[in-house]
């Protein structure tokens, strides 16, 4: 066969590879998103039930597990159970208090959120909402990462437990950005060190970084607010937001953040079904 | 002739390098804080942050050439941190689970 004869041929297929090389990829639906997210997770620690995943590094290491469940003989967060709990009932100075800013007056609600707010077109954290309500009734809002905040939400997500994470996507090209964005911050490279969230806690879960055992991505946020021994307090999703920048080297976004807001988003809806288990304990 | 050319020489050489001037150190951190503010928040380094502080606080110090050598730190930190911010605008999607 001679060059003259063959070339057609080549050209021909080269255009079709061309073609078909350079059609971008469909974007992935959030939908599509969590169902292979989860199997993912699932593959990787196929041991662990669903729902254990709600307990983070204590559902991939014995060890780890035997010593959480010590711990949990005398929980560290049982002061911010109290204080939460006794903060939630008081009314505010005009006499209404949280239970009126939530449904079900803010019993067993916690795994709806993060929720996407069409009439905002932003994503509402729990914290975000608790400080909303503070304002509107004239009360200063708290500040994010501990403290009173961690109370309040430690109380709100105990009165939650095992209720799996239920987050929406509405229907609106907003929230759809809202998660796409969180879902871009989950996986990007940031700080110094080049780490993104998902080189920890998807790539490297269940593994070492030094002396801590990496909690898989899925059902990260279902024990928040936590207890970490290393904080040696009460701590929010912003204060560990926060954290994992500085040890990353990147510099930190302020607290509620809509960057921040947005993978919180991310991440809870991929943990949907995943049952919440706040407050929680760390190393 | 030779000996003063050879003594002038090894001045030139081994001697102390130029000492920053104000407007060197000034210039030097102006360009650094130019280059970090193009990286996009949630994307600025730490140690590029902290740099561009000391460069900052050694100029109200009078310090020009602890300045300058700071902002050189934050400059070459930030261009790195700016390039990463460009590149995961479309490498992140390698790495998300499908």
């Amino acid at each position: 066969m001679s060059i003259r004869r063959t070339a057609p041929w080549l050209i021909a297929v080269a255009a079709v590879c061309l073609l078909g090389g350079a059609a971008p990829e469909p974007a992935a639906t959030p939908e599509a998103d969590q169902k292979a997210f989860q199997a993912y997770f699932k593959d990787r620690f196929p041991q662990v039930p669903f729902a254990d995943f709600a307990n983070g590094p204590y559902a991939v290491n014995a060890p780890m597990r035997k010593q959480w469940e010590d711990i949990m003989q005398f929980p560290p967060y049982d002061f911010a159970l109290d204080e939460g709990k006794t903060a939630f009932e008081t009314p505010f100075a005009n006499g209404k208090s949280y239970a009126d800013c939530f449904a079900n007056k803010g019993i067993g609600v916690r795994q709806t959120f993060p929720y996407f707010d069409t009439k905002t077109g932003e994503v509402v954290t729990l914290d975000l909402a608790i400080n909303q309500c503070r304002t509107a009734n004239g009360e200063k809002p708290l500040p994010y990462q501990t403290g009173m905040m961690a109370s309040i939400t430690a109380y709100m997500a105990e009165t939650s437990r095992d209720k799996p994470f239920d987050i929406k996507i509405p229907d609106d090209p907003r929230a759809t950005a809202a998660y796409e964005d969180g879902k871009k911050f989950f996986y990007a490279r940031r700080g110094q060190l080049n780490f993104s969230c998902a080189s920890c806690h998807a790539g490297a879960a269940g593994q070492r970084m030094r002396g801590d055992i990496l909690a898989p991505a899925l059902g990260i946020l279902a024990s928040f607010p936590i207890y970490r021994s290393d904080w040696g307090s009460m701590g929010t999703i912003d204060r560990r937001f926060t954290s994992c920048s500085l040890q990353m080297r990147a510099a930190p976004l302020p607290p509620q953040d809509v960057q921040y807001r947005d993978l919180e988003y991310f991440l809870s809806y991929m943990s949907n079904g995943v049952p919440i288990s706040g407050p929680g304990t760390r190393p | 002739m030779k000996t003063l050319l050879a003594v002038l020489m090894a001045w030139v050489l081994t001697g102390p390098a130029r000492a920053a001037t104000q407007a060197d150190a000034e210039a030097a951190v102006t360009a650094a804080a130019q280059i970090e503010s193009q990286a996009e928040p949630g994307n600025r380094w730490v140690p590029a942050e902290a740099a561009l502080k000391a460069a900052r606080s050694a100029l109200i110090g009078e310090d020009w050439d602890t300045a300058a050598a700071q902002a050189a730190t934050a400059r070459a930190l930030a261009l790195r941190s700016v390039e990463q911010s460009k590149e995961q605008q479309t490498a992140w999607h390698d790495a998300a689970i499908r």
